[in-house]
């Protein structure tokens, strides 16, 4: 599958890697995906993200990612679902930075998907993906294969994000990024249903 | 007019899908809240045979989960 991969596509993942190493993360996830998509100059991707406006709000979209580091990753959808049972993340987050520092929470990467895969055989490095990133890779073939794309691209990674749960995709349509405004950007045959 | 409002919340309340994200949300606050105390502990130097007699594992499941910090 990684041969499908466009040289965007492969900056993003090998990108996303680099993130999670430089932030001390155990695993690769979906959220350092999105950083490495940011970062993507001249890509079908970044050509979608600067035709919704996106180009002018990365240091908005990465304070935002930051912000829901330190609420330990929780998206709002998980938190609105906590505070339905009566849990009440934002106290619980207080009191555990005035115990041990801000950042706590989010300190440490570590649960989901382990184990070396695939992907960090290609990646060679020894940080595996987390579950959501490899189901994220495995989301952009399918939406590649649903457009009869012949490549995985960066744009294709960029829908994936946007039409799976949790924080990139909530910060994404926070900033006007959503699966349907970027279909309709990529796919919806030029501007004619803008706004 | 509120009791209407009251039991359609409710009954909203009962969609599993919140529940199931409610749960899923729980478990991965409840294991950063694990790493961030282990940490801790660590710092404050217990040994991991303390840390897991708090927590009710094995020593060798703690050590291997957190050993490497």
């Amino acid at each position: 599958m990684f041969e499908r991969f466009t040289k965007d596509a492969r900056a993003v993942v090998l990108g996303a890697v680099e993130h999670a190493e430089r932030m001390g993360a155990e695993t690769v996830e979906e959220q350092h995906m999105l950083l490495a998509l940011l970062d993507r100059e001249g890509s079908r991707g970044s050509f979608a993200l600067a035709s919704l406006g996106l180009d002018r709000q990365k240091e908005s979209v990465r304070e935002a990612l930051a912000e829901a580091r330190r609420r330990g990753g929780l998206s709002r959808a998980e938190v609105d679902a906590l505070s339905g049972l009566g849990v009440d993340l934002s106290e619980i987050l207080s009191r555990v930075e005035e115990a041990h520092g801000v950042g706590a929470l989010g300190a440490d990467g570590k649960d989901k998907g382990r184990g070396k895969g695939w992907w960090s055989g290609f990646i060679g490095g020894h940080r595996p993906f987390a579950r959501g990133a490899k189901g994220l890779l495995t989301e952009s073939l399918r939406i590649a294969t649903a457009h009869k794309d012949r490549h995985i691209g960066d744009e294709h990674l960029l829908i994936a994000l946007t039409s799976r749960p949790g924080v990139p995709a909530e910060v994404l349509a926070d900033h006007g990024v959503t699966y349907a405004s970027l279909r309709r950007v990529l796919y919806g045959g030029g501007e004619a249903k803008a706004g | 007019m509120t009791e209407a409002t009251d039991l359609a919340e409710r009954a909203g309340d009962r969609d599993p899908r919140i529940g199931l994200r409610a749960v899923s949300a729980l478990r991965r606050l409840l294991e950063q809240l694990e790493a961030v105390q282990v940490r801790s502990a660590r710092n404050q130097g217990w040994s991991w045979q303390e840390i897991a007699a708090e927590l009710g594992v094995s020593r060798q499941a703690v050590h291997k989960k957190y050993g490497r910090q």
